[in-house]
């Protein structure tokens, strides 16, 4: 059923509702819809369209994945992690460090596509896909950081239960087994609940493509044709996959953390670990998605269309409501240890606060909490997509450098001052490095391959924004379509 | 019976117990010793994944403590302290557990060198070395002969003091740079002096209640670490009523000065003052006339001069009159001064009024070796400046250097390598390639300790008369490889013997032996008859059977000597003050490292033990009060210059707190420019790990030295016995700018409180 | 202990439960008597086949040393003293090892035949996680070959010789990179003993062999042996009144128990 705007907003101009500001609601997505066939042209062109600008960042982040991830690594494995910072007592470091912060950046594709789906928050139409793709990349960093951090990571297979002819059964006592089975979980949920929704976009591709591409996702789309009992097998489909990642997601960051709040170090084991990393990383995400929905508004074709100022608006408010919760737990973690005297936690504090990096706590204070609360309760703010995303990587700045100080920071004061030493990343700087422009790398290939706007998803939004009669006035409703 | 049998039999024979008398007898005198092979063909006595284990003698000090290795398939693998031997009864210290990276160094001596001190080097074979050797005994006029040696290797001392005596050559000269620290002339001095005889005192440290050590360390490297380490526990814990209680006065907190109850810093040259004064206060607080011997001193002034204050003086002379067997040990840098010899005099002086002479907990005279007729001390420093005066001259056409590295061990300034040049042929016998080495024009290298037959007399240590004898615990080192020996070493007293024998004459006469075995049986023969020791045996063959079996032959029964002490207190016992070299603001105390020694620098994993007091690997450092680096600006790892009149040395600042501030510290032990890879340093962490031949340490290469050597600014002064006054020198101290970050096991953070807001 | 078959899958807490309270090997550290002379550092390091790491390495937190010496300071000058002596600092062999339950796959788990902690190197994956939960921080990782690099080698006929090979005791294996290690309480001397007690048909008896930092100490400081049988040396020394066990408060159940002065 085809719906013009100008029939929407003729009937409308008649009135002003009594909340809505002084604007026209074609700025916003879900009023502003066009033929279908129009976006689909939109999306496709996004995707084909590709400028030597494009190709030249490709082949820098080409060379880098090459030499700072492969080679680094390559060399490491068959030389040994001296050529690591770890040491005694800091016998993990940023490996570490990358990993959870990874698997912090990769829950803000879950909680936007899956926790904002179930409570039907519709700003989350355009950049589902683009988040989800966050999660998807952002584990494989993840992994690949802590394969980095293994000693005889060619072995890692002993972990996985399988049977063998010594009997040999991994240890679930261990945090590390659990991660596995967490994040192996996360990583198989969340692609599944990736794939899911971008099928019928795939198959609308297939219809629009030639060459290698139709084959491409002829193969992929598993011959969806839209009809409608495959639409309600997907839509179950993804009701139970949204529902099911939620406790997924909540489980896997809180698993993660119990690495360190089950181990026996002053300021490691805290029984807030569990909920303080969940919201940290959602912190950390939100600023992430922020960073890259500018990004990509800014480089690909179409997108300012697709992502507009109410997407920052509503993703601004999430990224405040999200610093208050990293609020509470930051400061009940660190004053319930301050509470409770134990000496060692007293010297462990005494040193993030005065030793050599109490910068960094100090920034982490300032950038995770004093800048988000001064400044995205201004929706001017909110919806400036640069400033935004400035927060959002000062914010990813300040959560990284949240996770240096707890690994290898905290991990410098023990129980034996004798062997307090203080940790240097030495070629973690370069596979850090490598494993950013991995992601960037994978994200720039995907951007190529497929659709990265759920296009079916903002039709749908946009055609069940229809305004209704309700008693004298009009306003604007979803209605019960879903 | 004269065939040859292989050495592997003769080992067997040697570690087999009892039932083999009757075999050897059998053999009579040819069951000695002669050829070397390679494990490839093991003895049948050995089993696979069995172990062989051989007694023989520790040689990385003088100290004589007995070793028992263990050896698998030919191969040394540990090495264990001997249980009967009375000098260590079973333990070890860190050098002994390391000895086996020496005889397993990369950069060992391969093979009799043609070394043209350092240009031209080329291999020889053995026969033309010991060609060379015997031309060097033929044709030069004896009296410019000249031997070298060190404080270990009692047998090759011997075979040369045979040897030079026959042919009417100068008598060996001794020296090593841990009898230099030790003070071995003073104490045997003071012993003259006082004690009646020229003799090593023995402080019996095990069964003193209340002991003073007036510089000793005697827990690091001093005379016989292993057995005063053994006393020091029993006067710990050894009675379960009473904990002993011990003293120790020295400007630095060393290794030795942490275990003590008190530790008493004081100025340096001041330790005999504070002896006598002590004295005075113990003789006053008895009653009675006061002795001769501490007339003269003031208390009241000796705490002004020396730092100690009066109530701390009155408190420990309280301490001794309330002891049953008190005990006062003289020794470290209190002798190294230039009243080291009064100073001596003064503490033995403090035993005597505490009357412990001949007494439990008391000072004895250490029991002469077996076969030994009077204690024989090593040259002095002083005695060694005549020496090189002698080298310097010309009087000496050849030299042939043992068991020594003079241009290391000897301060720089005594000129030893340059008066090298004056001397026409050196000949060293040196394992490794030092720096003595490498400026000779050949080296003959000598078997390692572990490869090595031999006796070493125990100088002091124990209550008993002990002979340790050595025999190889491995016939060599292979290269897998080939099956080839590796280093191709032979016995020095071998290669001298059979020089002589090809020189004929009166050096031939003198050493009329097969081989060294045959030399070392010869000194055993008179052993024979003695009743009271280890073992006894009938005739020599079996004797040497179970010379090599227990490792050695010591007397059972006790038999330390009392001193004549009766004149001791009615002697005038004066310490003058302590006269310094220099006009530099800081005393200079260099002392022995007490993980590396003399000689431990190219065993990795020496460098790898951290110092005790300070925790610091694989370098030197300068041991400077905080407050004193304060005032100087300089902090840690700040690299400073140190000058003394004598010569510069520099190195890194490591801010001690338990040190006199106008007090500097730096260890002995590091320093090398040659020595091998591990004593010497090519610069980065890189380089460490690239493949370095040996060659490159051999022919005098390019290596920066590791560390540095504090005999660089040491200078020609001595105390009355000649020993150096190793501690009297003053120097300057200026900072360089540049930083070296000193390699530390402990942590800056949790020890200092560094980067904590609050430094300690 | 009793004889029934041993689940190999018990590790940590429930295994400990299951064994008494002291366990069965142990040790007593006389901190009055050790003199910090670090012969059991260099006895340990032969025994036990252990690489030295050089300057940079060693002074980055990555030596090797199985037990290591430790010393505080108190005081200011001139009354400066070491905080209660030297400490010698090894694996606890602790009953309720922290150090077990983590690993991910049962690297490290515990004996019950010898009532120590185990490492088993040929299942080390190197998580490392051990080490960050051992209290005592005495675990030790392999973050390269320090063995077989070029530097340590002589270049004879065109092939490297390492000479220093030759020393490596053959009871006690190699480790490779990536693995971690730990004092092991001479676990292969605890096994030749009681292999040469059971072939003669006997016990092994107290003070029959003992550890290799044990045996140098020419202090005796160290004294080894079974701290169930009360006759035994160790069990004596372990009951007087100056004896502690370092971080008892962790509930680790250690084997080791310190001497302290006074």
């Amino acid at each position: 059923m085809a719906v013009t705007s100008n029939h929407l907003y003729g009937a409308q101009k008649a009135h002003e509702t009594p909340h809505e500001e002084e604007h026209d609601p074609r700025e916003q997505l879900m009023y502003d819809p066009l033929p279908r066939g129009v976006m689909n042209d939109m999306v496709m062109e996004s995707m084909t369209t590709t400028s030597w600008k494009f190709w030249a960042v490709f082949g820098v982040l080409s060379v880098l994945v090459a030499v700072c991830f492969f080679y680094a690594w390559g060399f490491m494995i068959s030389e040994g992690l001296y050529i690591a910072g770890v040491m005694r007592p800091s016998y993990w470091g940023v490996f570490l460090v990358n990993t959870v912060f990874w698997i912090g950046i990769s829950h803000a594709g879950t909680f936007i596509s899956a926790i904002l789906r179930v409570f039907k928050a519709e700003f989350r139409r355009p950049f589902t896909r683009a988040a989800e793709l966050m999660t998807t990349f952002g584990l494989i960093q993840a992994g690949a950081s802590i394969f980095m951090h293994m000693g005889r990571v060619w072995l890692f297979y002993w972990m996985l239960p399988v049977p063998n002819e010594r009997l040999l059964w991994p240890n679930f006592h261990s945090p590390l087994m659990w991660d596995l089975l967490a994040i192996t979980t996360y990583v198989l949920g969340s692609t599944m609940y990736l794939f899911l929704p971008l099928i019928p976009d795939l198959a609308m591709a297939r219809d629009r493509s030639t060459g290698w591409r139709k084959t491409f996702f002829k193969v992929l789309a598993l011959g969806f044709r839209g009809t409608e009992g495959e639409w309600r097998h997907l839509t179950t489909a993804m009701n139970i996959f949204a529902f099911a990642i939620i406790p997924v997601m909540f489980s896997v960051h809180t698993i993660v953390s119990w690495d360190f709040a089950m181990a026996m170090r002053p300021g490691w084991s805290s029984s807030v670990f569990g909920p303080y990393f969940v919201v940290g990383a959602l912190h950390s995400g939100m600023g992430a998605v922020a960073v890259v929905l500018v990004i990509m508004r800014a480089t690909m074709k179409h997108m300012d269309y697709f992502i507009r100022k109410e997407h920052f608006d509503g993703l601004g408010k999430l990224m405040m409501i999200v610093s208050f919760a990293y609020a509470y737990f930051f400061f009940n973690d660190y004053i319930v240890q301050w509470y409770g005297g134990d000496k060692w936690t007293d010297l462990l504090l005494h040193w993030l606060e005065e030793g050599p990096m109490a910068w960094m706590f100090y920034l982490l204070i300032l950038f995770n909490i004093v800048i988000p609360f001064l400044t995205l309760w201004n929706k001017k703010i909110r919806t400036t997509p640069w400033l935004l995303a400035l927060i959002g990587t000062l914010i990813n700045v300040g959560m990284y450098f949240e996770r240096y100080l707890i690994v290898p920071v905290m991990l410098t004061i023990n129980r034996m001052p004798f062997t307090w030493k203080l940790y240097f990343p030495r070629v973690e700087v370069f596979l850090t490095i490598g494993t950013f422009a991995l992601f960037i790398w994978l994200y720039m290939l995907a951007s190529r391959l497929i659709p990265l706007i759920p296009v079916w998803e903002v039709q749908e939004g946009q055609m069940v924004h229809t305004l209704r009669k309700v008693g004298k006035t009009q306003v604007p409703t979803v209605s019960e379509f879903e | 019976m004269s065939e040859k049998i292989s050495r592997r039999d003769f080992l067997k024979l040697a570690s087999v117990g009892a039932a083999t008398t009757a075999v050897l007898t059998g053999c009579g005198p040819a069951s000695r010793y002669v050829e070397r092979e390679p494990y490839m063909k093991m003895p049948e006595y050995s089993y696979n994944g069995l172990s062989t284990y051989y007694a023989t003698t520790c040689r990385e000090c003088a100290a004589g403590c007995g070793l028992v290795v263990r050896t698998m398939q030919g191969r040394a693998i540990k090495v264990e302290g001997n249980p009967s031997n009375p000098v260590n009864l079973g333990k070890t210290c860190a050098r002994g557990q390391a000895t086996l990276q020496g005889l397993y160094n990369p950069d060992r001596i391969e093979g009799p060198t043609k070394q043209g001190r350092g240009s031209g080097v080329s291999p020889l074979d053995w026969d033309a070395a010991i060609q060379t050797v015997s031309e060097a005994l033929k044709s030069n006029n004896p009296s410019e002969i000249a031997f070298l040696m060190g404080t270990g290797s009692d047998h090759v001392f011997d075979l040369a003091s045979d040897l030079t005596n026959a042919i009417g050559a100068p008598a060996p000269v001794r020296f090593g740079a841990l009898s230099m620290f030790e003070s071995r002339a003073t104490l045997s001095k003071a012993a003259e002096n006082l004690l009646g005889q020229s003799a090593m005192p023995f402080f019996d440290l095990a069964n003193a209640d209340v002991v003073l050590s007036f510089g000793a360390n005697f827990l690091e490297t001093w005379l016989s670490p292993v057995a005063y380490t053994r006393g020091f526990a029993k006067m710990r814990r050894g009675n379960p009523k009473q904990r002993g209680y011990f003293i120790h006065f020295e400007a630095r907190m060393s290794q030795t000065a942490s275990k003590a109850d008190e530790w008493i810093p004081l100025l340096p040259g001041t330790e005999g003052l504070v002896a006598l004064a002590i004295g005075r206060l113990v003789a006053e607080a008895k009653g009675g006339a006061m002795p001769q011997a501490f007339a003269s001193v003031d208390p009241l002034e000796v705490a002004s001069t020396s730092g100690v204050k009066l109530e701390t003086l009155e408190h420990i002379a309280q301490l001794i009159v309330e002891a049953q067997t008190p005990l006062a040990i003289p020794g470290g840098a209190a002798l190294g001064q230039s009243n080291g010899l009064s100073t001596a005099e003064a503490v033995l002086a403090l035993n005597a009024l505490a009357d412990n002479f001949g007494k439990p907990g008391g000072v004895f005279v250490s029991p002469l070796s077996p076969n030994e007729d009077a204690y024989h001390r090593p040259t002095s420093a002083q005695e060694m400046t005549e020496f090189i005066a002698k080298m310097k001259s010309g009087g000496i056409k050849v030299l042939f250097i043992h068991g020594v590295n003079p241009i290391f061990e000897l301060p720089k300034s005594f000129g030893f390598a340059e008066a090298l040049e004056s001397v026409s042929q050196v000949i060293s016998f040196a394992t490794f390639p030092d720096e003595t080495a490498i400026a000779s024009d050949y080296i003959f290298p000598d078997h390692h300790g572990l490869e090595s037959w031999g006796y070493q007399r125990v100088a002091t240590g124990t209550t008993q008369s002990v002979l340790s004898g050595l025999q190889p615990a491995v016939s060599g080192v292979y290269d897998p490889n080939t099956n080839e020996l590796l280093y191709n070493a032979r016995g020095t007293a071998d290669v001298l013997i059979a020089a002589a024998q090809l020189a004929g004459g009166k050096s031939a006469e003198s050493l009329p032996f097969k081989d060294e075995v045959e030399f070392i049986q010869s000194k055993l023969a008179n052993l024979i008859g003695e009743t009271d020791g280890s073992f006894v045996a009938p005739e020599i063959n079996t004797f040497s059977a179970y010379f090599q079996q227990h490792g050695g032959w010591w007397k059972k029964t006790a038999e330390l000597a009392t001193p004549s002490a009766s004149s001791v207190l009615s002697k005038s016992v004066k310490v003058e003050a302590a006269q310094f070299a220099g006009e530099g603001e800081f005393f200079f105390l260099p002392f022995v490292s007490p993980t590396l020694a003399e000689a431990g620098a190219n065993k990795p994993w020496l460098q790898e033990l951290p110092d005790p007091t300070t925790t610091v690997m694989w370098n030197t450092w300068v041991e400077m009060n905080p407050e004193t680096a304060h005032e100087l600006g300089v902090t840690n790892d700040d690299v400073v210059e140190i000058t003394s009149e004598a010569g510069v040395v520099k190195a890194a600042v490591y801010l001690y707190p338990a040190i006199h501030p106008g007090v500097i510290a730096m260890p002995f032990g590091q320093g090398h420019t040659a020595y091998g890879r591990y004593a010497t340093s090519l610069g980065t962490s890189e380089k460490f790990m690239e493949l370095v031949p040996t060659s490159q340490y051999v022919n005098g290469g390019k290596v920066s030295p590791r560390g540095a050597n504090p005999a660089d600014v040491l200078g020609a002064h001595f105390n009355a016995a000649g020993d150096l006054a190793f501690a009297g020198m003053k120097v300057e101290v200026k900072k360089t700018g540049e930083t070296q970050a000193l390699s530390r096991l402990e942590s800056r953070i949790g020890v200092y409180g560094e980067g904590m807001g609050e430094e300690h | 202990m009793s004889n029934q078959m041993v689940d190999l899958n018990r590790v940590g807490a429930k295994g400990a439960i299951a064994e008494a309270a002291e366990g069965k090997w142990g040790m007593v550290i006389d901190r009055d008597l050790c003199t910090g002379c670090q012969a059991c550092v260099a006895a340990c390091a032969m025994e036990n086949n252990l690489s030295f790491v050089g300057e940079e390495d060693a002074g980055y937190g990555r030596t090797q040393h199985w037990i290591r010496i430790e010393r505080l300071w108190e005081g200011e000058y001139p009354e400066v003293k070491m905080d209660g002596g030297f400490q010698p600092m090894l694996c606890q062999q602790c009953g309720h090892a922290p150090c077990e339950p983590v690993c991910p796959v049962f690297a490290t788990p515990h004996s019950e035949a010898e009532s120590i902690n185990l490492q088993v190197y040929n299942r080390c994956i190197g998580t490392r996680y051990c080490a960050n939960n051992c209290p005592y921080q005495v675990r030790s990782f392999n973050w390269r070959d320090y063995h077989i690099q070029p530097f340590h080698a002589n270049l004879v006929n065109g092939q490297l010789v390492f000479p220093l090979h030759n020393q490596f005791n053959p009871d006690v294996t190699v480790r490779r990179r990536g693995v971690m290690e730990k004092c092991t309480f001479c676990i292969q001397r605890i096994h030749s003993a009681q292999d040469k007690a059971k072939s003669e048909g006997r016990e092994v008896e107290d003070g029959e062999f003992t550890t290799a930092c044990a045996q140098a100490c020419p202090a005796s400081a160290i004294t080894f042996g079974r701290v169930d049988h009360e006759e035994s040396l160790v069990s004596q020394l372990g009951q007087v009144s100056r004896g502690t066990k370092h971080l008892e408060e962790l509930n680790t159940l250690p084997r080791v128990t310190y001497l302290e002065k006074g």
